[in-house]
């Protein structure tokens, strides 16, 4: 993308009326979550949530869902919360808070099928850290449920276009990056990344937003941009991805982030990918679970 | 792993008997001999399937069943039948859309890029423990199509081979039940089969592409003679075969693929372990093992 086009989505990003802003719980929720497991404040978790009944109703939906199984009903959202655990609250909260950051009516891509590819790739990415021994599993874990948040961005500012483009992916069955460059100008990578800067989201998660399909020069974004990349690969191909059929080959052993990441950590020439890649069905089950509690209305 | 489809509905297996953490002992087991994964949201499957043979054996507990898996003189053919009751209802045509997808929109499309450079206008596929022949004769269905559009003035043949007889000849009648052609698309049913009673028979126009003959795969002097093939199909065969056995026949395969050929096994199988020559390779929905030019380095063997 040139400079040019740059500066022109950035003064679109941030002139409109309907800029998508920062949800109000989602900064303090980055800032809660950026800091080792162990030190997460559970009572300002719940805090948090007590601030949105939206939200609070559904951390207790879903701590009485058949997920849980549980005998007695859940009534406060502390049982919910501790019932639920960390990771499945802080998956409500995100894909709570961000799916406010548009209109209901404004969706292109229908927001089920936006968060069970952005909380697969997100689980992916944590699961990928874990075995590699990336130090910063969580760190992974939110640059895979941020990765598309330019497709929201895309959204709000250009929906009919986006739209058009979102369709010529499908149709043409080709990655959505690609319709954006030939209808657009700038892909959902651009536009995350601008929203990113405006909500001064950390350095190194814009960078994953920036070149999660288009790494470039692997050392330029280090471990967390490969395991993004990758990770939405292996998404898209496990039936994790935006619903359409993409006909690709995927060759791990000559990507470039692959290459990248088994010289960083060698324990990964090791690793038996075609079970890993097995394994991420099972991701579907749980990824489905926590998008039905979020998204029946 | 078996389709949903083949599911009946008797196959009911309550959300508890489901958590028991032996079933994970008996899929990494599973995986371990056989290269077979069973994923955790299709463990009712496997449930289901250890279920039959726990009744057969007069166990009633997983735990007791994985004692005749691992502990008990005869665990080995105990782990043969499981791993028949696994793959049960898996012999039909068009059994797994995700790889006839990745053949017909990605594989040989690529294929006959390289090949169009050569001059080449012929394809070669093998299937290699075809059985009753569903897949074969899919195959050849597949290609028929493909002849008629995309790969005009192209020709191909199917080598099936098996190393039952009676598998061979049932395969040479090509007369299949209602059940066997459950998944295969209208199109095709019209084209390609007739209807004779209560089966359909494979239609004249596809036969002369398929040849049937008896193979054993462990019989390094006949399997020698397989060279030349553009892509093999495996499914759910080497399952069966001791670690060595499998390296052996998996050396064959790569030798008889042409470089750039592609070895499909079957949707949940893995060769990790056996050799580091192929490439793991990623479609949507299925994976296969590519052939590059040169062997992998270790970095990239997967």
């Amino acid at each position: 993308m040139t400079m040019e086009t740059l500066d022109r989505l950035r003064s679109r990003i941030t002139s409109i009326d309907s800029m998508p802003t920062i949800p109000v719980i989602l900064r303090p929720l980055l800032h809660c979550m950026d800091q080792p497991v162990e030190q997460i404040d559970i009572a300002r978790i719940v805090e948090l949530i007590s601030y949105d009944k939206s939200i609070a109703a559904q951390c207790v939906r879903m701590a009485n869902s058949a997920l849980f199984g549980r005998d007695t009903p859940v009534e406060s959202v502390r049982t919910a919360v501790m019932n639920l655990g960390m990771w499945r609250v802080r998956d409500l909260l995100f894909s709570n808070s961000l799916s406010q950051v548009i209109p209901a009516n404004r969706w292109v891509v229908e927001p089920a099928v936006f968060w069970r590819h952005s909380l697969g790739v997100a689980l992916v990415c944590r699961k990928f850290a874990e075995i590699l021994g990336y130090q910063d599993t969580e760190k992974a874990y939110l640059a895979g449920l941020l990765h598309d948040i330019g497709i929201l961005v895309n959204s709000m500012i250009a929906p009919d276009e986006f739209r058009a483009t979102f369709e010529k992916a499908t149709r043409e069955q080709i990655a959505l990056d690609e319709a954006e460059r030939a209808t657009l100008g700038f892909t959902h990578c651009d536009s995350g990344r601008v929203l990113g800067e405006a909500w001064r989201i950390t350095p190194d998660l814009i960078q994953a937003i920036d070149l999660h399909h288009d790494i470039g020069d692997p050392e330029r974004g280090g471990p967390l941009v490969a395991i993004v990349h990758l990770s939405d690969l292996l998404c898209r191909l496990r039936d994790l991805g935006y619903g359409y059929y993409e006909p690709r080959q995927v060759d791990f052993a000559n990507e470039p982030g692959w290459l990248y990441l088994v010289m960083k950590f060698p324990n990964l020439a090791d690793l038996d990918l075609a079970r890993f890649t097995f394994t991420l069905d099972e991701y579907a089950k749980e990824v489905g679970e926590l998008v039905s509690t979020v998204f029946v209305r | 792993m078996p389709n949903d489809s083949t599911l009946v509905a008797n196959e009911q297996i309550p959300v508890e008997a489901l958590s028991d953490p032996v079933w994970i002992r008996i899929r990494d087991l599973i995986y371990q001999v056989s290269g077979i994964y069973q994923a955790e949201n299709k463990f009712y499957l496997l449930v289901s399937r250890c279920n039959v043979r726990m009744k057969a054996v007069g166990s009633r507990t997983p735990r007791e069943y994985l004692d005749f898996l691992t502990a008990r003189p005869n665990r080995d053919s105990e782990m043969r039948n499981l791993l028949n009751e696994i793959t049960i209802g898996e012999t039909c045509l068009f059994r797994s859309m995700p790889q006839i997808e990745a053949l017909r929109k990605v594989v040989i499309p690529a294929l006959a890029e390289v090949k169009r450079t050569l001059s080449y206008t012929k394809l070669r596929f093998w299937s290699a423990g075809c059985s009753t022949g569903e897949e074969s004769y899919t195959l050849a269905m597949l290609m028929l199509e493909e002849s008629q559009t995309r790969l005009k003035g192209w020709t191909f043949e199917i080598m099936a081979t098996d190393l039952n007889e009676r598998s061979v000849a049932k395969a040479q009648e090509g007369v299949y039940n209602d059940y066997a052609v459950r998944n295969v698309p209208p199109e095709y049913m019209k084209k390609y089969f007739i209807q004779t009673g209560p089966n359909f028979r494979v239609a004249d126009c596809v036969r002369p592409f398929v040849s049937f003959s008896r193979l054993n795969m462990l019989d390094d002097s006949k399997m020698l003679f397989m060279r030349g093939i553009d892509v093999i199909f495996c499914c759910n065969v080497l399952i069966y075969f001791d670690g060595k056995s499998k390296t052996r026949t998996v050396n064959h395969f790569y030798n008889a693929l042409l470089t750039n050929g592609y070895f499909f096994l079957g949707q949940s199988e893995s060769l990790y372990g056996i050799t580091e020559k192929f490439h793991l390779v990623h479609f949507p929905g299925a994976t296969a093992y590519w052939k590059p030019n040169e062997p992998v380095s270790k970095a990239g063997a997967l």
